[in-house]
């Protein structure tokens, strides 16, 4: 649907022209409008269903896993900056910090949303591999971070108590 | 007395009140999504109309390795709204850069994202935290993008 005008060659300078670039512009971006709000209600949607705290209760679940903290992130839905708070929560309450990497890693590469637009504009098997991949990095972020994080001076392990 | 049962008025009540967040927040992102990708397409037909296909083939398509390197950069370093990405590497596909090139600026405009994010992040676990995630996620997105570029 977006391939819409895309072999469109211009032919004529001046105004022309730009009314030509915006003809194409406006019409790219008035059939890339349904796919958008269906992305954005489904994104909103998906937020309602799984509230912050069965967030926070799964991330809890996961301990010390990397897998389950990158799959978390995979499907929590918006943006990162509102889960932010209950992470530091959950660190200094035990969460290893290659938990909380792995999870902001794998939350902020996929979500609801990238998910329509990205099928929509270069086809599933692109956003199956980029899921795929994703997760993949998610966990290796993770794995670094466990296994050389203390020899680059980072707090690995949760702060104690009169720390936090 | 009553024709419907209590318990599925507040039922039905309480799925209305959250239908109606549901849809004004949509609203609120589409105010800010929309316009942004608006631009993101005004700049991705610009960017078909001036810029010569053999310069973008040069620059993202002739040396995957370099051209992936060259995205993941330019994904960090650009300051591009979310998902306003989609519309210029769509662009950039049609006029030669790679998959892999592709996936690699995609991925790499998350790694470092809004600058209220990036603060938060900053303060809740340290700055060294926050430049070795970063750094990881680079060499991660590069090798991922190299795999892609070999699948696809």
């Amino acid at each position: 649907m977006y391939n819409i005008c895309h072999r469109w060659k211009p032919h004529r300078g001046g105004p022309a022209l730009i009314d030509e670039i915006l003809y194409i512009a406006t019409l790219r971006f008035l059939y890339s409008i349904p796919i958008l709000t269906v992305a954005i209600f489904t994104a909103q949607m998906i937020n309602s269903i799984i509230p912050k705290k069965k967030i926070e209760e799964l991330l809890r679940k996961t301990q010390r896993n990397l897998l389950g903290a990158s799959l978390v992130g995979l499907i929590t839905p918006g943006p990162l900056a509102p889960y932010l708070p209950f992470l530091r929560v959950l660190r200094n309450s035990g969460l290893p910090l290659s938990a909380v990497v792995a999870f902001i890693t794998s939350q902020t590469l996929v979500g609801p949303i990238r998910a329509f637009i990205e099928i929509d504009f270069f086809g599933a098997a692109f956003f199956a591999c980029r899921v795929a991949i994703s997760f993949l990095i998610a966990v290796s972020v993770g794995a670094c971070y466990q296994l050389f994080g203390r020899h680059i001076g980072l707090a690995i392990s949760p702060p104690k108590k009169d720390e936090t | 007395m009553f024709p419907f049962k209590l318990d599925s008025l507040y039922g039905d009540r309480v799925a209305l009140k959250k239908l109606k967040e549901i849809c004004m927040n949509s609203l609120k992102d589409i105010k800010t999504i929309f316009p942004a990708f608006f631009a993101a397409t005004l700049a991705g037909v610009l960017l078909e109309f001036f810029i010569p296909e053999n310069i973008v083939y040069a620059v993202l398509g002739e040396n995957p390795f370099l051209s992936i390197v060259l995205a993941t950069i330019l994904g960090i370093i650009l300051p591009i709204p979310r998902y306003a990405t989609y519309p210029i590497a769509f662009s950039l596909l049609q006029k030669g850069a790679t998959i892999g090139t592709i996936f690699a600026l995609i991925s790499g405009e998350v790694i470092i994202g809004s600058p209220d994010r990036d603060i938060m992040e900053f303060k809740y676990f340290g700055w060294k935290s926050f430049i070795v995630r970063g750094t990881l996620c680079t060499i991660f997105v590069i090798v991922g993008s190299l795999i892609v570029e070999a699948l696809l």
